[in-house]
């Protein structure tokens, strides 16, 4: 039992990872339709200009606290947001007639630029933050032997908030009614006045920054990084976002959760239940979980119960 | 008549430098062949091979040559690719080398020891671990590098005599060499009567291994053994610290490079073990120190990787071999490496001899400990490898 619990931990804070840059693929899917596949390079820069970040400019201060995460935190929501509004405007806007697969390819042309040039900054190695970044959290002790570290309910925490805070600003401001609107129809919510470019512009700051947010998080989380970060990551969250039911916020989150258990609980009772070398089926038995829930409901979890996709 | 005067001077000057090759053969020096990777990804390593033996035979050249003769080194590219590989073995024969040393990576070696095999040219490889190598019944073909299994039995011999383990773990990445190497570490731990508790992989391209360590950390393991690449080995150990749990980790050679302690923390690095083949300086065998010198001296730094060292290594055993039996037919040397040569002093430690196989005898691994520094270091106690042949 207390073994099952320290397990659920660590699948909850790995799906937590997952949920917050699944948010970015079923963002823009919801206003463009489009599989938005730089995200998961956008979120990979995140993790790349935070410890860009923190080891030249930042790198005197040894013990930095809480308000330099902050502060580096802001940059880099403002530098990826900024990163997703332009590659919208360069390679998505010029191609929004021209039919759904042109816009994917051109994505797909993105994430290889964004992967190409972190390559090249990172030199091809594993790069690492400073060592002790919010090591002085207190861990919570659940049980003797289960243990809830200091770093992992920050994440939590942190990832909890950026979805709620999401879910509430779309539902209850007036950009969020305007994306609300846009994702149902481009050309009528012209004619209500809706400015739709930039709309769009601000999903695609949105989703972008809160992914870049989350490569932050993770670079703290795990200390170190290479630059195909965002193709093991992105492919993980871009899954998660259809298993919830892509277009819908909740429903990222929820596939995000559980992806992350499922993948930790195949790892975790694998041996137990006859399967030797669980690491390597894990993928496999996640990917067959998808099937079998896009079998019994084709639009995800939570597709069909919101009627307006954002 | 301009034109016949250049014909004549060109006539004289090939008549001219017929004569010159001719007049250098008499002086007949013995020629011995150096193939590695001068370029491409392992450019370093091939390198570094070039320097080594550069040396070595520099220094014999110096006392005279063997058997009153000149040694002359050809060095050929492969750039690590097993197509170059043949060709350059072509070259070599074309050549007319005694023996030839490389190549690099296991994967340009093998196109390489079949053409010399076939032409009975001596051919010693100084760093190509792959097992298959050596299972071809080749005559004409030694290592004088060490296979995975031996690394293997030297981690189970560590983890039961230096670290006094009875119950132990096995980790690997499921790439060929690590699986590899995992399965032979099992094969010796139930030989030597350990229990193997734990066996299981992680995959390389995950971020996150707390599910697999929570397991491990279930298990009550006095030791694991992860045979894996050092990135994941800086998150594993990273990630055990971060979950409080208490794993004595021992790593095996792919994790042998201080990125790892990088990645995973001084505090969380300290007091892990690494089992790998020793650095030129920690070789403590006389013959070693004064090569390392003499390295040093020449090229300004010490050298880099022990594969360098084992270049030498391969040049020495073939002058040697040459001394010995007084001859340069590449079939009376091997015959003599494989039957009377033994007990040879070399610079990476005494040699026992050959198998018939061609493989290297006894094992040269070592045991490292990440200090409280973080930094890999030589550990006082090591594990006896002569008890295990």
């Amino acid at each position: 039992m207390e073994t099952f619990l320290q397990q659920l931990i660590n699948g909850l804070t790995i799906g937590g990872f997952y949920a917050v840059v699944a948010l970015g693929y079923t963002m823009v899917y919801g206003v463009l339709k489009l599989i938005n596949f730089a995200h998961g390079d956008m979120f990979m820069w995140g993790t790349l200009a935070g410890w860009g970040l923190l080891t030249t400019v930042l790198a005197g201060f040894t013990d930095l606290d809480l308000i330099a995460i902050l502060m580096v935190s802001v940059l880099i929501i403002a530098f990826v947001g900024v990163m997703g509004m332009t590659i919208e405007r360069v390679a998505y806007r010029p191609l929004r007639t021209a039919g759904r697969l042109s816009p994917i390819i051109s994505a797909l042309g993105a994430a290889f630029i964004l992967e190409s040039v972190a390559r090249n900054v990172s030199d091809a190695r594993w790069r690492t933050y400073p060592e002790g970044l919010l090591k002085e959290l207190p861990d919570l002790r659940l049980t003797e032997k289960v243990a809830l570290s200091g770093l992992q309910m920050i994440m939590l925490v942190i990832c909890g908030s950026i979805m709620v805070g999401l879910y509430l600003f779309v539902q209850r401001t007036r950009v969020g009614t305007a994306m609300r609107a846009v994702s149902l129809d481009h050309n009528v919510s012209r004619l209500m006045g809706i400015n739709v470019d930039r709309i769009i512009s601000i999903v695609f700051f949105i989703g972008p920054a809160l992914g870049g947010l989350a490569g932050l998080l993770v670079g703290i989380y795990y200390g170190s990084f290479n630059f195909t970060l965002g193709w093991t990551f992105g492919l993980k969250a871009f899954i998660s976002a259809i298993l919830g039911g892509i277009g819908n916020i909740p429903g990222a989150v929820l596939g995000g959760f559980i992806l992350g258990v499922a993948e930790t609980m195949v790892v975790a009772y694998g041996p137990d239940l006859g399967l030797p070398d669980a690491s390597a089926w894990k993928d496999a038995i996640a990917y067959v979980l998808l099937v079998i829930i896009l079998i019994v409901r084709p639009t995800g979890l939570l597709g069909e119960t919101v009627a307006e996709k954002v | 008549m301009r034109k016949v005067f250049a014909i004549t001077v060109l006539l004289a000057v090939c008549l001219g430098s017929l004569g010159i090759s001719a007049s250098a053969q008499e002086g007949d020096p013995i020629r011995i062949g150096l193939q590695g990777p001068m370029t491409g990804d392992y450019a370093y390593e091939g390198q570094g091979f070039e320097k080594a033996v550069q040396l070595l035979v520099d220094q014999v050249n110096e006392e005279g040559g063997l058997l009153g003769r000149p040694v002359e080194l050809v060095i050929e590219d492969d750039a690590g690719d097993p197509t170059q590989s043949a060709l350059v073995a072509d070259r070599m024969i074309d050549a007319e080398v005694v023996a030839v040393i490389g190549a690099y990576n296991s994967t340009a070696t093998e196109p390489a020891s079949e053409i010399y095999n076939e032409e009975g040219i001596l051919h010693i490889t100084p760093s190509s671990t792959a097992t298959r190598l050596t299972e071809k019944g080749f005559e004409q073909f030694f290592r004088v590098c060490f296979l995975d299994d031996r690394q293997a039995l030297f981690a189970v011999m560590a983890m039961q005599d230096v670290i006094g383990a009875e119950k132990i773990g096995i980790l690997h990445d499921n790439s060929t060499y690590a699986s590899g190497l995992a399965d032979w570490a099992r094969i010796y731990a139930e030989e030597a009567g350990l229990e193997v508790a734990f066996y299981d992989a992680i995959n390389p391209d995950d971020q996150d291994f707390t599910p697999i360590l929570t397991n491990i950390g279930e298990a009550e393991l006095d030791a694991v053994f992860f045979t894996g690449y050092h990135a994941q080995g800086g998150l594993l150990l990273r990630q055990t610290a971060e979950l409080g749990l208490d794993i004595q980790w021992i790593m095996g050679n792919a994790s042998n490079n201080p990125e790892m302690i990088e990645i995973g923390g001084v505090e969380a690095s300290a007091g892990t073990f690494i089992v790998t083949e020793p650095l030129p300086q920690d070789l403590e065998y006389p013959e070693a120190v004064e090569f390392v010198e003499a390295f040093t001296e020449a090229y300004g730094e010490p050298p880099a990787s022990v594969w360098w060292l084992l270049a030498g290594e391969a040049f020495n055993v073939i002058a040697y071999a040459i001394e010995e039996t007084e001859s340069d037919d590449p079939e009376v040397l091997a015959e003599y490496l494989h039957t009377e040569f033994s007990d040879f002093p070399g610079i990476s430690g005494p040699i026992i001899g050959f198998d018939e196989k061609g493989d290297r005898i006894g094992t040269i691994h070592a045991l490292y400990e990440i200090n409280e520094e973080g930094v890999i270091s030589y550990y006082a106690e090591q594990p006896q490898p002569a008890a295990a042949e």
